[in-house]
């Protein structure tokens, strides 16, 4: 019985997976949402679908590299050298792909501006997580004296 | 090890054990004849010692051999952590690991991690963590849903 409520190895795989499809989500929507604010301020009111299916591209290969290769840094308990240099990474490869892509016209000071928004992005997402995990904490060490009291009542 | 049962009508009953060395098998049946069947047996390096089931903080399986750890004692025991889990789990244990088993009544904190992993700080100040693949059981137990 206690074997079946076991995690799968597939159920593993599948919660990794169904993590990295909403990391792409997370920052396909992040980075549209500057894409759009850099078009409307040129004054051009539609998206190129191209430039749209290369960020989702993007966004799902990024994660995966985030996930598999650079330790899932914005989800890291702590942000050290490892989760700064994975921050960086990850943004320079989603400059450069902007910059080939050519979805700020080849602007230098735009790119420039959009590798800072990346980095912040990162940063309140690695918050985010935290404050999601503190709120856990509570959670789970209210469920412990609980569990705790009931045991000792039962003994 | 000769067994002489006698069935009597008449006077107390009695059992008496007879033995050359004090083993952990035997020290089990006198802890149930004496009804302290809540303490384990194991060897330390002074020889054969027990301790309460309630006291233990958790239990490691080191390459074959499984280990007790209460606060100050570590006692090699025989069995495996799925045979302690069978016989003498009263609710209060954990499998947490392939190759550990925790009191629950002896965590005084827990702190979520990232990949769903929780760390359990016990009284005595370790850090054991429960890996991913059981911290939802883990969490199931805690809410009395298992």
């Amino acid at each position: 019985m206690k074997d079946e409520k076991k995690i799968t190895l597939w159920e593993l795989y599948l919660t990794k997976e169904i993590g990295i499809e909403f990391k792409a989500c997370l920052y396909f929507f992040a980075i549209l949402f500057y894409y759009c604010c850099y078009r409307m301020l040129n004054g051009i009111f539609d998206a190129s679908i191209l430039h749209m299916t290369v960020l989702i591209f993007t966004c799902y290969i990024i994660g995966y590299i985030q996930v598999y290769v650079l330790w899932n840094f914005d989800e890291a308990d702590s942000m050290g050298v490892k989760e700064v240099a994975g921050m960086i990474i990850c943004t320079a490869l989603y400059s450069v792909v902007s910059w080939f892509g050519n979805w700020f016209d080849r602007n230098i000071i735009v790119t420039l501006i959009f590798a800072a928004y990346i980095l912040f992005t990162y940063f309140c997402v690695f918050l985010i997580y935290r404050s999601k995990r503190r709120i856990d904490d509570k959670k789970l060490n209210e469920d412990l004296k609980l569990f705790q009291t009931r045991h000792k009542k039962s003994e | 090890m000769k067994t002489d049962i006698q069935k009597i009508s008449e006077g107390e009953e009695s059992i008496v054990i007879r033995y050359k060395e004090l083993t952990p098998d035997l020290n089990k049946i006198i802890g149930i004849l004496e009804g302290t069947g809540s303490r384990l047996w194991g060897k330390t390096e002074t020889g054969t010692e027990c301790i309460n089931i309630e006291e233990l903080l958790y239990l490691e399986s080191v390459d074959d051999k499984l280990f007790a750890y209460s606060g100050d004692k570590v006692l090699k025991i025989d069995g495996s952590l799925n045979s302690f889990m069978t016989d003498l789990d009263d609710g209060s244990f954990f499998r947490c690991s392939k190759s550990m088993v925790l009191n629950v009544n002896r965590v005084t904190a827990l702190k979520s991690l990232s990949s769903n992993r929780i760390d359990a700080t016990m009284e005595g100040g370790e850090h054991i963590i429960i890996s991913r693949r059981y911290a939802s059981d883990f969490r199931r137990l805690l809410k009395g849903e298992r």
